[in-house]
C-alpha cells in the first residue's frame, strides 16, 4: 500500500511494529538508553526502539521542509518548536504547551536554550519585517 | 545514520527538516520483461474469473470482516443520542488523568476521570469511599445548623430541599448532568430512579459565565462538562469566583459549578503510580456529618 501523505507522518517502523504520528501531533521525543519515548498531544508516551539520532534522520528524510519544525536539544531531546511555550534559562526548562491540553516541562542544557531562545527570536523577526 | 548525529553533545542545537525528501522513483517505461509480466497477470485474472463464475454456487459462507474492511456497526438510537464520554467503559481501565494548563493566568488542573461511575456519599468518606480514583466535597454545609445547603438527593433520598444555589448535578442512571437552572425536573427523577442531585453555585451556563457573591481570592474547584466529557478543575493559586469562571468560559467549558473551594476542603485523586494525592493541606481534619463526596469509582 502506498501512503499519499506520508510527508505530513512520521512513520516509526520495525519489525512487526509500526508508528504513524501526524507531524503537528508530535509535541517531543526523548531520548531513554537505546530507546527514544515520542510523546502525542493526546498524553500518549510510546517506546520506540530507536536512538535519536536514528529518529532526526526519519525526520529529514519524511517530513523534508515540514520537519524544520523539530528541533535537536543536546542529546537527549527533540522537540516540536511550535509547541515552545516558555524558556526559562535560569531554570534551565523549556514548556511545551497549547496553552489548553498540555503542558510539558522539560529540562535543557542552558547553552541549548540559549540558541533556541536566539532561534525563535530570529524566526519572530523574520515575520515581523 | 550519521556519525555526527551520534556524536551530538549536550549544548548543540540544530534545526531539522532540511535535508531533502527521499526522491519518488520515477515512473520507468515498461520494458519487454514487463509487459510480458503484465500478460501473465492478465493471464491469471482471465482465469480466475473464469472459474469464479462457473463455480457452483451453494449458500454464501460467513465471511468474518476483515480489520481494513470492517462491518459497519449499527448503535443503539439511545445511545448514538449521548456526547461521547458520557457512559463510562465498565471494561476500561479506571484512571485518572491530569492535565495542567493556563489560562489567562489562571493555573489550572484538570483532572479527567476515564471509565470510573460517579456516585455522592454524606458523611467523613468510609474505607470503601477511600478507594474511589477521584473525590471532592460537594455541596455546603450552613454554617447555623450544619445541614446540607440547598436541595440533595442520596440514592433517590432527598435529604434537603431548597433553592440556595443555581447550579445543580444530576447523577441519574449513571449519567451526570450538569447545569445551572432554578428549577430541574431531575431533582424528582433522581429520587425516583435512586439517583443523586445536590447543588452549588452556577459558574458557567451554556459557555457564558455566570456572576456569584463570593469576592475573596482562594483555591477554586469546578465540577466542568465540555463537549459531554466531565472533568473536575482546580485552580493551583488563589483565585476570584469571577476570574475562575472567566479562565472556565476561555477553556470552551459549556457548563460548570462549583465544588467546595479553600485550602482545607477535603478531597483526593490517585496519580499514575497508583499513590493517593490530596488537595487539602491537612488531610486528617476531622469531618462535619453532613459533608458530602463526589466520587469516581
Amino acid at each position: 500500500m502506498r501512503l499519499e501523505k506520508v510527508g505530513k507522518h512520521l512513520v516509526i517502523s520495525r519489525g512487526t511494529e509500526l508508528l504513524r504520528v501526524p507531524a503537528e501531533r508530535l509535541i517531543y521525543i526523548a531520548a531513554d538508553g537505546n530507546y527514544s519515548y515520542v510523546v502525542t498531544q493526546d498524553g500518549r508516551k510510546a517506546m520506540v526502539s530507536f536512538q535519536l539520532g536514528q529518529i532526526e534522520d526519519m525526520i529529514d528524510e519524511q517530513l523534508g521542509e515540514a520537519g524544520s519544525r523539530f528541533s535537536r536539544m543536546g542529546r537527549g531531546l527533540i522537540i516540536n518548536m511550535d509547541y515552545v511555550y516558555s524558556i526559562d534559562i535560569s531554570k534551565q526548562t523549556v514548556v511545551l504547551s497549547d496553552c489548553l491540553h498540555f503542558r510539558h516541562e522539560l529540562s535543557a542544557s542552558r547553552e541549548v536554550l540559549i540558541k533556541l531562545k536566539a532561534y525563535i527570536d530570529a524566526m519572530t523577526q523574520n515575520y515581523d519585517g | 545514520m550519521t556519525d555526527n548525529k551520534t556524536n551530538i553533545q549536550d549544548d548543540e542545537f540544530r534545526v531539522l527538516g532540511h535535508r531533502q525528501e527521499k526522491p519518488v522513483e520515477p515512473e520507468l517505461t515498461p520494458t519487454p520483461r514487463k509487459w510480458a509480466g503484465l500478460v501473465s497477470l492478465l493471464l491469471i485474472l482471465v482465469i480466475g474469473l473464469l472459474i469464479y463464475f462457473n463455480w457452483p454456487k451453494g449458500e454464501d459462507p460467513e465471511i468474518d470482516p476483515g480489520v481494513f474492511d470492517p462491518a459497519p456497526v449499527k448503535l443503539d438510537p439511545e445511545t448514538e443520542k449521548l456526547p461521547l464520554g458520557s457512559i463510562p467503559d465498565s471494561l476500561g481501565t479506571v484512571v485518572v488523568e491530569r492535565i495542567d494548563t493556563t489560562i489567562n493566568d489562571v493555573q489550572l488542573s484538570l483532572y479527567i476521570p476515564h471509565n470510573a461511575t460517579t456516585r455522592l456519599t454524606v458523611g467523613a468518606p468510609d474505607a470503601e469511599t477511600r478507594k474511589a480514583i477521584l473525590a471532592f466535597q460537594a455541596a455546603d454545609i450552613r454554617a447555623d445548623n450544619r445541614q446540607i445547603l440547598g436541595a440533595f438527593v442520596l440514592k433517590g433520598k432527598p435529604l434537603a430541599w431548597g433553592l440556595s444555589k443555581k447550579g445543580y448535578c444530576a447523577i441519574i442512571d449513571g449519567q451526570m448532568t450538569i447545569g445551572v437552572a432554578e428549577n430541574s425536573p431531575l431533582f424528582e427523577e433522581a429520587t425516583e430512579k435512586e439517583g443523586y442531585f445536590f447543588r452549588q453555585y452556577g459558574l458557567v451556563d451554556n459557555g457564558k459565565l455566570v456572576e456569584n457573591e463570593p469576592k475573596n481570592k482562594t483555591m477554586r474547584k469546578a465540577l466542568c462538562d465540555r463537549a459531554g466529557q466531565i472533568f473536575v478543575a482546580v485552580s493551583q493559586t488563589d483565585e476570584s469566583m469571577h476570574d475562575f469562571a472567566q479562565a472556565l468560559v476561555d477553556l470552551g467549558v459549556d457548563n460548570a459549578i462549583y465544588l467546595v473551594g479553600s485550602h482545607s476542603a477535603f478531597g483526593w485523586w490517585r496519580n499514575e503510580a497508583g499513590e493517593t494525592e490530596f488537595f487539602s493541606q491537612d488531610k486528617h481534619r476531622a469531618s462535619f456529618r453532613n459533608e458530602s463526596y463526589i466520587v469516581w469509582e
